[in-house]
Protein backbone atom coordinates (compact mmCIF):
# COMPACT_ATOMS: atom_id res chain seq x y z
CA UNK A 1 0.00 0.00 0.00
CA UNK A 2 2.81 2.63 0.83
CA UNK A 3 4.20 1.35 -2.28
CA UNK A 4 1.08 2.33 -4.15
CA UNK A 5 0.98 5.50 -2.20
CA UNK A 6 4.59 6.33 -2.83
CA UNK A 7 3.99 6.15 -6.37
CA UNK A 8 1.29 8.06 -7.19
CA UNK A 9 3.33 10.95 -5.04
CA UNK A 10 6.17 10.32 -7.18
CA UNK A 11 4.22 10.22 -10.47
CA UNK A 12 1.97 13.47 -9.51
CA UNK A 13 4.98 15.30 -8.57
CA UNK A 14 6.93 15.08 -11.86
CA UNK A 15 3.36 15.41 -13.63
CA UNK A 16 3.28 18.77 -11.78
CA UNK A 17 6.73 19.36 -12.90
CA UNK A 18 6.12 18.92 -15.89
CA UNK A 19 3.00 21.20 -15.89
CA UNK A 20 4.59 24.13 -14.09
CA UNK A 21 7.07 23.62 -16.93
CA UNK A 22 4.25 24.33 -19.27
CA UNK A 23 2.56 27.16 -17.37
CA UNK A 24 6.46 29.21 -17.45
CA UNK A 25 6.81 28.80 -21.03
CA UNK A 26 3.16 30.56 -21.71
CA UNK A 27 3.40 32.61 -18.97
CA UNK A 28 6.89 34.00 -20.92
CA UNK A 29 4.91 34.12 -24.24
CA UNK A 30 2.62 36.33 -21.92
CA UNK A 31 5.43 38.50 -21.23
CA UNK A 32 6.30 39.21 -24.60
CA UNK A 33 2.62 39.56 -25.64
CA UNK A 34 2.63 42.13 -22.78
CA UNK A 35 5.70 44.10 -24.05
CA UNK A 36 4.55 44.02 -27.62
CA UNK A 37 1.15 45.65 -25.78
CA UNK A 38 3.46 48.28 -23.91
CA UNK A 39 5.41 49.49 -27.53
CA UNK A 40 1.96 49.40 -29.53
CA UNK A 41 0.37 51.61 -26.65
CA UNK A 42 3.86 53.97 -26.56
CA UNK A 43 3.57 54.10 -30.53
CA UNK A 44 -0.07 55.36 -30.51
CA UNK A 45 0.59 57.91 -27.53
CA UNK A 46 3.59 59.24 -29.63
CA UNK A 47 1.61 59.65 -33.00
CA UNK A 48 -1.30 60.99 -31.10
CA UNK A 49 -0.41 63.52 -28.61
CA UNK A 50 3.62 63.76 -29.86
CA UNK A 51 4.40 64.92 -26.32
CA UNK A 52 8.32 64.48 -25.12
CA UNK A 53 9.29 60.91 -24.27
CA UNK A 54 8.47 61.98 -20.49
CA UNK A 55 5.21 62.49 -20.84
CA UNK A 56 4.54 59.24 -23.53
CA UNK A 57 6.26 56.70 -21.06
CA UNK A 58 3.99 58.05 -17.95
CA UNK A 59 0.57 58.10 -20.01
CA UNK A 60 1.27 54.41 -20.83
CA UNK A 61 2.75 53.62 -17.17
CA UNK A 62 -0.49 54.23 -15.97
CA UNK A 63 -2.45 51.78 -18.26
CA UNK A 64 -0.05 48.92 -17.96
CA UNK A 65 0.83 46.55 -14.51
CA UNK A 66 3.09 46.38 -12.47
CA UNK A 67 6.45 46.08 -12.96
CA UNK A 68 5.57 47.36 -16.62
CA UNK A 69 4.00 50.65 -14.94
CA UNK A 70 6.61 50.53 -12.71
CA UNK A 71 9.67 50.47 -15.48
CA UNK A 72 7.79 53.20 -17.12
CA UNK A 73 7.06 55.42 -14.86
CA UNK A 74 10.66 55.52 -13.28
CA UNK A 75 12.05 56.07 -16.82
CA UNK A 76 9.75 58.96 -17.47
CA UNK A 77 11.08 59.99 -14.35
CA UNK A 78 14.82 60.01 -14.81
CA UNK A 79 14.42 61.35 -18.43
CA UNK A 80 12.37 63.91 -17.02
CA UNK A 81 15.17 64.81 -14.75
CA UNK A 82 17.86 65.02 -17.34
CA UNK A 83 19.39 61.94 -15.29
CA UNK A 84 22.18 60.84 -18.33
CA UNK A 85 23.19 62.52 -21.04
CA UNK A 86 21.85 59.83 -23.64
CA UNK A 87 18.30 58.30 -23.39
CA UNK A 88 19.39 54.99 -24.04
CA UNK A 89 21.48 54.72 -21.17
CA UNK A 90 18.58 55.97 -19.17
CA UNK A 91 16.23 53.02 -20.96
CA UNK A 92 18.88 50.23 -20.24
CA UNK A 93 19.55 51.12 -16.92
CA UNK A 94 15.35 51.29 -15.75
CA UNK A 95 15.19 48.41 -18.17
CA UNK A 96 17.72 46.32 -16.23
CA UNK A 97 16.75 47.44 -12.79
CA UNK A 98 12.63 47.01 -12.97
CA UNK A 99 12.55 44.05 -15.47
CA UNK A 100 14.49 41.82 -13.55
CA UNK A 101 11.87 39.96 -12.24
CA UNK A 102 10.78 39.28 -15.77
CA UNK A 103 13.97 37.17 -16.24
CA UNK A 104 13.57 37.98 -19.29
CA UNK A 105 16.28 35.58 -21.73
CA UNK A 106 19.41 37.21 -23.40
CA UNK A 107 18.62 37.91 -26.72
CA UNK A 108 14.85 39.35 -25.44
CA UNK A 109 16.39 41.07 -22.82
CA UNK A 110 18.87 42.75 -26.42
CA UNK A 111 15.32 43.42 -28.24
CA UNK A 112 14.01 45.86 -25.14
CA UNK A 113 17.14 47.63 -24.70
CA UNK A 114 17.41 48.56 -28.27
CA UNK A 115 14.24 50.37 -28.38
CA UNK A 116 16.16 53.07 -26.17
CA UNK A 117 18.51 53.64 -29.17
CA UNK A 118 15.95 55.15 -31.28
CA UNK A 119 12.94 56.34 -28.96
CA UNK A 120 13.18 60.30 -28.93
CA UNK A 121 16.42 60.57 -31.30
CA UNK A 122 14.34 60.19 -34.76
CA UNK A 123 12.24 62.59 -36.68
CA UNK A 124 8.57 61.61 -35.82
CA UNK A 125 7.42 59.65 -39.48
CA UNK A 126 11.09 57.94 -38.99
CA UNK A 127 10.27 57.10 -35.32
CA UNK A 128 6.84 55.59 -36.35
CA UNK A 129 8.17 53.87 -39.02
CA UNK A 130 11.27 52.64 -37.30
CA UNK A 131 8.56 51.81 -34.18
CA UNK A 132 6.38 49.93 -36.69
CA UNK A 133 9.69 47.38 -37.75
CA UNK A 134 10.41 47.13 -34.31
CA UNK A 135 6.99 45.81 -33.12
CA UNK A 136 6.97 43.20 -36.29
CA UNK A 137 10.29 41.85 -34.96
CA UNK A 138 8.57 41.48 -31.71
CA UNK A 139 5.75 39.78 -33.50
CA UNK A 140 8.48 37.61 -34.87
CA UNK A 141 10.04 36.91 -31.58
CA UNK A 142 6.28 36.10 -30.24
CA UNK A 143 5.50 33.78 -32.86
CA UNK A 144 8.94 31.82 -32.76
CA UNK A 145 7.69 31.42 -29.09
CA UNK A 146 4.36 30.05 -29.65
CA UNK A 147 5.29 27.61 -32.84
CA UNK A 148 7.66 26.11 -30.34
CA UNK A 149 5.39 26.39 -27.34
CA UNK A 150 2.92 23.25 -28.47
CA UNK A 151 5.56 20.82 -28.96
CA UNK A 152 7.36 22.02 -26.12
CA UNK A 153 4.10 21.72 -23.41
CA UNK A 154 3.57 17.71 -25.10
CA UNK A 155 7.13 17.47 -24.41
CA UNK A 156 6.72 18.79 -20.98
CA UNK A 157 4.02 16.98 -19.96
CA UNK A 158 5.14 13.82 -21.17
CA UNK A 159 8.56 13.92 -19.83
CA UNK A 160 6.61 14.64 -16.53
CA UNK A 161 4.87 11.18 -16.48
CA UNK A 162 7.71 9.23 -18.30
CA UNK A 163 10.19 10.60 -15.56
CA UNK A 164 7.58 9.73 -12.98
CA UNK A 165 7.14 6.03 -14.31
CA UNK A 166 11.01 5.87 -14.73
CA UNK A 167 11.52 7.02 -11.20
CA UNK A 168 8.92 5.02 -9.81
CA UNK A 169 10.61 1.95 -11.52
CA UNK A 170 13.89 2.32 -10.25
CA UNK A 171 12.74 2.83 -6.72
CA UNK A 172 10.48 -0.30 -7.08
CA UNK B 1 2.53 82.26 -10.78
CA UNK B 2 5.40 80.51 -9.04
CA UNK B 3 8.78 82.24 -10.52
CA UNK B 4 11.23 79.75 -10.62
CA UNK B 5 14.85 80.45 -10.01
CA UNK B 6 15.75 81.35 -13.89
CA UNK B 7 19.47 80.30 -13.68
CA UNK B 8 18.72 76.99 -12.41
CA UNK B 9 15.88 76.81 -15.41
CA UNK B 10 18.65 77.04 -17.55
CA UNK B 11 21.74 75.24 -16.30
CA UNK B 12 19.95 72.11 -16.15
CA UNK B 13 19.42 72.02 -20.31
CA UNK B 14 23.27 72.89 -20.64
CA UNK B 15 25.49 69.82 -21.30
CA UNK B 16 27.01 68.85 -18.31
CA UNK B 17 30.62 70.39 -19.82
CA UNK B 18 28.90 73.46 -20.47
CA UNK B 19 26.95 73.68 -17.45
CA UNK B 20 30.52 73.25 -15.14
CA UNK B 21 32.04 76.25 -17.32
CA UNK B 22 28.52 78.50 -17.21
CA UNK B 23 28.47 77.97 -13.55
CA UNK B 24 32.00 78.81 -13.10
CA UNK B 25 32.10 82.04 -15.23
CA UNK B 26 29.36 83.92 -13.37
CA UNK B 27 30.17 86.46 -11.09
CA UNK B 28 27.92 85.95 -8.02
CA UNK B 29 24.91 88.16 -8.38
CA UNK B 30 24.91 88.59 -12.21
CA UNK B 31 22.08 87.99 -14.14
CA UNK B 32 22.48 86.13 -16.94
CA UNK B 33 20.59 87.44 -20.09
CA UNK B 34 22.04 84.85 -23.43
CA UNK B 35 23.95 81.77 -23.69
CA UNK B 36 25.51 81.24 -27.00
CA UNK B 37 26.90 77.64 -28.01
CA UNK B 38 28.36 77.18 -31.23
CA UNK B 39 29.85 73.94 -32.55
CA UNK B 40 34.05 74.57 -32.42
CA UNK B 41 33.78 78.35 -30.97
CA UNK B 42 34.68 79.27 -27.47
CA UNK B 43 31.40 79.27 -25.49
CA UNK B 44 30.06 82.56 -24.74
CA UNK B 45 27.54 84.53 -22.81
CA UNK B 46 26.39 87.59 -21.82
CA UNK B 47 25.79 88.46 -18.10
CA UNK B 48 24.23 91.98 -17.12
CA UNK B 49 24.53 93.18 -21.13
CA UNK B 50 28.01 92.13 -20.94
CA UNK B 51 29.42 89.52 -22.88
CA UNK B 52 31.85 86.94 -21.69
CA UNK B 53 33.94 84.17 -23.29
CA UNK B 54 33.48 81.33 -20.79
CA UNK B 55 36.12 79.51 -19.30
CA UNK B 56 36.91 75.81 -19.63
CA UNK B 57 40.68 74.22 -17.73
CA UNK B 58 43.09 76.81 -18.25
CA UNK B 59 41.74 78.25 -21.23
CA UNK B 60 37.97 78.95 -23.40
CA UNK B 61 36.12 76.64 -23.46
CA UNK B 62 35.58 74.91 -26.63
CA UNK B 63 32.11 73.39 -27.59
CA UNK B 64 32.36 70.37 -29.51
CA UNK B 65 29.23 68.83 -31.39
CA UNK B 66 28.69 65.92 -28.71
CA UNK B 67 27.82 68.60 -25.90
CA UNK B 68 25.51 70.72 -28.44
CA UNK B 69 23.99 67.31 -28.94
CA UNK B 70 23.99 66.23 -25.37
CA UNK B 71 22.03 70.55 -24.81
CA UNK B 72 19.84 69.74 -27.70
CA UNK B 73 19.01 66.05 -25.88
CA UNK B 74 18.35 67.77 -22.88
CA UNK B 75 16.67 70.73 -24.13
CA UNK B 76 14.23 68.66 -25.97
CA UNK B 77 13.98 66.12 -22.76
CA UNK B 78 15.18 63.38 -25.52
CA UNK B 79 12.05 63.94 -27.58
CA UNK B 80 13.30 66.22 -30.67
CA UNK B 81 10.29 64.53 -32.81
CA UNK B 82 7.82 66.22 -29.84
CA UNK B 83 9.49 69.69 -31.23
CA UNK B 84 9.44 69.42 -34.76
CA UNK B 85 6.77 71.95 -35.99
CA UNK B 86 8.65 74.27 -33.55
CA UNK B 87 12.63 73.54 -35.14
CA UNK B 88 10.92 74.44 -38.42
CA UNK B 89 10.64 78.17 -37.36
CA UNK B 90 14.06 77.92 -35.41
CA UNK B 91 13.70 77.62 -32.32
CA UNK B 92 11.81 76.05 -29.08
CA UNK B 93 10.15 77.53 -25.50
CA UNK B 94 11.68 75.54 -22.71
CA UNK B 95 9.66 75.43 -19.09
CA UNK B 96 9.80 78.79 -17.62
CA UNK B 97 9.35 80.56 -21.08
CA UNK B 98 13.04 80.87 -21.82
CA UNK B 99 13.74 81.21 -25.74
CA UNK B 100 16.41 78.61 -27.27
CA UNK B 101 17.24 79.54 -31.05
CA UNK B 102 18.62 76.75 -33.18
CA UNK B 103 21.02 76.69 -36.56
CA UNK B 104 21.79 73.72 -38.54
CA UNK B 105 21.69 72.11 -41.76
CA UNK B 106 18.11 72.83 -42.71
CA UNK B 107 16.09 70.16 -44.71
CA UNK B 108 13.64 71.53 -47.29
CA UNK B 109 10.97 69.67 -49.06
CA UNK B 110 9.31 70.89 -51.76
CA UNK B 111 10.13 74.45 -51.12
CA UNK B 112 8.94 74.26 -47.69
CA UNK B 113 11.46 73.71 -44.40
CA UNK B 114 10.80 70.54 -42.96
CA UNK B 115 13.26 70.32 -39.80
CA UNK B 116 16.65 71.39 -38.85
CA UNK B 117 19.30 68.45 -38.65
CA UNK B 118 22.72 68.39 -37.39
CA UNK B 119 22.04 71.62 -35.35
CA UNK B 120 25.19 73.00 -34.54
CA UNK B 121 24.27 76.45 -33.19
CA UNK B 122 21.88 77.08 -29.81
CA UNK B 123 21.46 80.53 -28.64
CA UNK B 124 19.36 80.42 -24.92
CA UNK B 125 17.72 83.43 -24.30
CA UNK B 126 16.38 83.96 -20.51
CA UNK B 127 13.14 85.33 -20.69
CA UNK B 128 12.67 88.50 -18.44
CA UNK B 129 9.19 90.00 -17.42
CA UNK B 130 9.13 93.82 -16.56
CA UNK B 131 5.79 93.55 -13.90
CA UNK B 132 4.85 96.77 -14.36
CA UNK B 133 6.12 98.83 -17.31
CA UNK B 134 2.76 99.14 -18.16
CA UNK B 135 1.94 101.27 -15.45
CA UNK B 136 2.36 104.29 -16.91
CA UNK B 137 0.12 103.35 -20.34
CA UNK B 138 -3.03 101.59 -18.90
CA UNK B 139 -4.47 105.56 -17.19
CA UNK B 140 -4.50 106.35 -20.84
CA UNK B 141 -5.62 103.13 -22.79
CA UNK B 142 -9.10 102.78 -20.37
CA UNK B 143 -12.08 104.46 -20.34
CA UNK B 144 -14.67 104.05 -17.49
CA UNK B 145 -12.96 100.63 -16.49
CA UNK B 146 -13.15 99.32 -19.96
CA UNK B 147 -10.05 98.63 -22.21
CA UNK B 148 -10.08 101.19 -25.33
CA UNK B 149 -9.17 99.36 -28.77
CA UNK B 150 -5.35 99.94 -28.62
CA UNK B 151 -2.24 100.01 -30.86
CA UNK B 152 0.77 99.63 -30.08
CA UNK B 153 3.42 101.20 -32.72
CA UNK B 154 7.26 100.67 -31.68
CA UNK B 155 10.35 99.50 -34.01
CA UNK B 156 11.85 95.84 -33.53
CA UNK B 157 13.35 95.63 -29.74
CA UNK B 158 11.81 98.63 -28.34
CA UNK B 159 10.11 96.00 -25.48
CA UNK B 160 6.21 96.25 -26.96
CA UNK B 161 6.04 92.13 -26.23
CA UNK B 162 6.95 93.23 -23.14
CA UNK B 163 4.52 95.59 -22.69
CA UNK B 164 1.22 93.74 -24.50
CA UNK B 165 2.50 90.89 -21.85
CA UNK B 166 1.98 93.06 -19.13
CA UNK B 167 -0.85 95.15 -20.34
CA UNK B 168 -2.19 91.78 -20.48
CA UNK B 169 -1.89 90.69 -17.13
CA UNK B 170 -3.22 94.22 -15.68
CA UNK B 171 -6.18 93.83 -17.77
CA UNK B 172 -6.74 90.39 -16.71
CA UNK B 173 -6.39 90.85 -13.08
CA UNK B 174 -8.23 94.02 -13.15
CA UNK B 175 -6.94 97.40 -11.17
CA UNK B 176 -8.15 100.74 -10.38
CA UNK B 177 -8.46 101.88 -13.97
CA UNK B 178 -9.74 98.75 -15.49
CA UNK B 179 -12.28 95.83 -14.34
CA UNK B 180 -10.36 92.23 -14.55
CA UNK B 181 -12.06 90.59 -17.34
CA UNK B 182 -11.60 87.68 -19.41
CA UNK B 183 -8.26 88.20 -22.22
CA UNK B 184 -7.65 85.79 -24.95
CA UNK B 185 -4.53 85.99 -26.24
CA UNK B 186 -3.33 84.42 -29.68
CA UNK B 187 0.19 83.88 -29.03
CA UNK B 188 1.75 82.69 -32.47
CA UNK B 189 5.58 82.48 -31.70
CA UNK B 190 4.82 81.67 -27.85
CA UNK B 191 6.47 84.89 -26.82
CA UNK B 192 3.85 86.20 -24.82
CA UNK B 193 3.35 83.40 -22.55
CA UNK B 194 6.28 81.65 -23.09
CA UNK B 195 4.08 78.46 -23.09
CA UNK B 196 6.07 74.91 -22.15
CA UNK B 197 3.57 72.05 -22.68
CA UNK B 198 0.65 74.63 -23.09
CA UNK B 199 1.07 76.08 -19.85
CA UNK B 200 2.08 79.84 -19.40
CA UNK B 201 5.13 81.07 -18.05
CA UNK B 202 5.02 83.97 -17.87
CA UNK B 203 2.75 86.04 -15.91
CA UNK B 204 -0.86 86.91 -17.76
CA UNK B 205 -3.37 86.99 -15.19
CA UNK B 206 -5.66 84.93 -13.75
CA UNK B 207 -8.10 85.48 -16.10
CA UNK B 208 -6.33 84.79 -19.54
CA UNK B 209 -6.78 82.10 -22.11
CA UNK B 210 -3.92 81.30 -24.52
CA UNK B 211 -3.45 79.70 -28.06
CA UNK B 212 -0.10 78.84 -27.84
CA UNK B 213 1.81 78.42 -31.33
CA UNK B 214 -1.29 79.00 -33.33
CA UNK B 215 -1.50 81.42 -36.51
CA UNK B 216 -3.12 85.05 -35.35
CA UNK B 217 -6.00 85.23 -37.81
CA UNK B 218 -7.36 81.61 -37.19
CA UNK B 219 -6.79 82.34 -33.32
CA UNK B 220 -8.46 85.57 -33.10
CA UNK B 221 -11.91 83.93 -34.98
CA UNK B 222 -11.26 80.68 -32.63
CA UNK B 223 -11.69 82.54 -29.55
CA UNK B 224 -14.18 84.65 -30.33
CA UNK B 225 -16.61 81.38 -31.18
CA UNK B 226 -14.68 79.11 -27.85
CA UNK B 227 -13.93 81.51 -25.50
CA UNK B 228 -15.68 85.19 -25.66
CA UNK B 229 -13.29 87.14 -24.47
CA UNK B 230 -13.86 90.90 -23.59
CA UNK B 231 -10.66 91.45 -24.87
CA UNK B 232 -8.30 90.08 -27.15
CA UNK B 233 -4.63 90.46 -27.97
CA UNK B 234 -1.95 89.85 -30.18
CA UNK B 235 1.29 91.12 -31.41
CA UNK B 236 2.56 91.58 -34.34
CA UNK B 237 -0.04 91.70 -36.52
CA UNK B 238 1.11 92.14 -39.96
CA UNK B 239 -0.42 90.47 -42.90
CA UNK B 240 -3.66 91.01 -44.39
CA UNK B 241 -5.50 88.16 -42.94
CA UNK B 242 -4.29 89.56 -39.67
CA UNK B 243 -5.48 93.23 -40.01
CA UNK B 244 -8.98 91.42 -41.48
CA UNK B 245 -9.20 89.81 -38.19
CA UNK B 246 -8.44 91.98 -36.48
CA UNK B 247 -10.90 94.24 -37.81
CA UNK B 248 -13.58 91.27 -37.67
CA UNK B 249 -12.72 90.99 -33.74
CA UNK B 250 -13.71 94.59 -33.39
CA UNK B 251 -16.93 94.31 -34.73
CA UNK B 252 -17.56 91.60 -32.52
CA UNK B 253 -17.23 93.09 -29.60
CA UNK B 254 -14.10 92.38 -28.07
CA UNK B 255 -11.90 95.18 -27.35
CA UNK B 256 -8.51 94.66 -29.02
CA UNK B 257 -4.62 95.47 -28.12
CA UNK B 258 -2.23 94.44 -30.50
CA UNK B 259 1.28 95.56 -32.15
CA UNK B 260 2.98 96.37 -35.21
CA UNK B 261 6.21 97.32 -36.15
CA UNK B 262 6.49 101.03 -37.25
CA UNK B 263 8.53 104.24 -35.83
CA UNK B 264 5.42 106.49 -35.30
CA UNK B 265 1.75 106.84 -36.43
CA UNK B 266 2.79 108.48 -39.51
CA UNK B 267 4.92 105.33 -40.81
CA UNK B 268 1.76 102.82 -39.29
CA UNK B 269 -1.30 104.54 -41.73
CA UNK B 270 0.97 103.83 -44.81
CA UNK B 271 0.72 100.17 -44.07
CA UNK B 272 -1.39 98.86 -47.02
CA UNK B 273 -4.27 97.43 -45.10
CA UNK B 274 -3.66 98.37 -41.55
CA UNK B 275 -3.60 102.08 -42.56
CA UNK B 276 -7.45 101.85 -43.38
CA UNK B 277 -8.17 100.26 -40.11
CA UNK B 278 -6.54 103.86 -38.62
CA UNK B 279 -8.21 106.08 -41.25
CA UNK B 280 -11.28 104.12 -40.07
CA UNK B 281 -10.72 105.19 -36.75
CA UNK B 282 -11.14 101.75 -35.50
CA UNK B 283 -8.87 101.70 -32.80
CA UNK B 284 -9.16 104.57 -30.29
CA UNK B 285 -5.44 104.63 -28.81
CA UNK B 286 -2.26 104.16 -29.85
CA UNK B 287 0.85 103.62 -27.87
CA UNK B 288 3.91 104.46 -30.12
CA UNK B 289 7.21 103.04 -28.23
CA UNK B 290 11.23 103.91 -29.51
CA UNK B 291 13.78 105.56 -28.04
CA UNK B 292 17.43 103.96 -27.16
CA UNK B 293 16.07 102.34 -24.20
CA UNK B 294 13.72 99.36 -24.34
CA UNK B 295 10.42 100.33 -22.74
CA UNK B 296 10.87 103.65 -23.51
CA UNK B 297 6.88 105.35 -24.84
CA UNK B 298 7.53 108.15 -26.98
CA UNK B 299 3.47 109.05 -26.84
CA UNK B 300 0.21 108.16 -26.44
CA UNK B 301 -2.72 109.20 -28.72
CA UNK B 302 -6.17 108.86 -29.32
CA UNK B 303 -7.85 107.85 -32.57
CA UNK B 304 -7.82 111.52 -33.99
CA UNK B 305 -4.02 111.28 -33.22
CA UNK B 306 -3.73 114.27 -30.33
CA UNK B 307 -1.59 113.56 -28.39
CA UNK B 308 -2.57 112.38 -24.42
CA UNK B 309 0.93 111.76 -23.41
CA UNK B 310 4.31 112.56 -24.27
CA UNK B 311 7.22 110.60 -23.67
Amino acid sequence: MQRLIGGVLILASTCGAGYMYCQELKSYLGKLRYLRYIFSLIRGEINYSCVPLPEVLSQVAERVKDPYGKWLSETAYSAKGRADSGFARIWNKCTEQYLKPLRLREEHSILIKEAGTFLGCLEKDTLDHTLQMYLNRMDLEIEKQREGLASKTRIGSCLGVMSGLFLIVLLL
Amino acid sequence: MERRDCRKQIVCILAKNIRAAVQDGAAPGEQLQEIRIRSGQPLRAIFDGREKILPGIGKPHIVTKEEVRETMDYISHYSLYAFSNEMKQGFLTIEGGHRVGVAGKVIVEQGKIKNIRYVSSVNIRVSHEVTGCADRVIPYISKDGCICHTLIISPPGCGKTTMIRDLIRQISDGNQYVKGCSVGVVDERSELGGCYMGVPQNQLGERTDILDCCPKAEGMNMLIRSMSPAVIAVDEIGTYEDIRSVEYAMMCGCKLIASVHGLDMDEASRKPVLGDLIRKRLFERYVVMGGERPGTIRGIYDERGSVLCRG
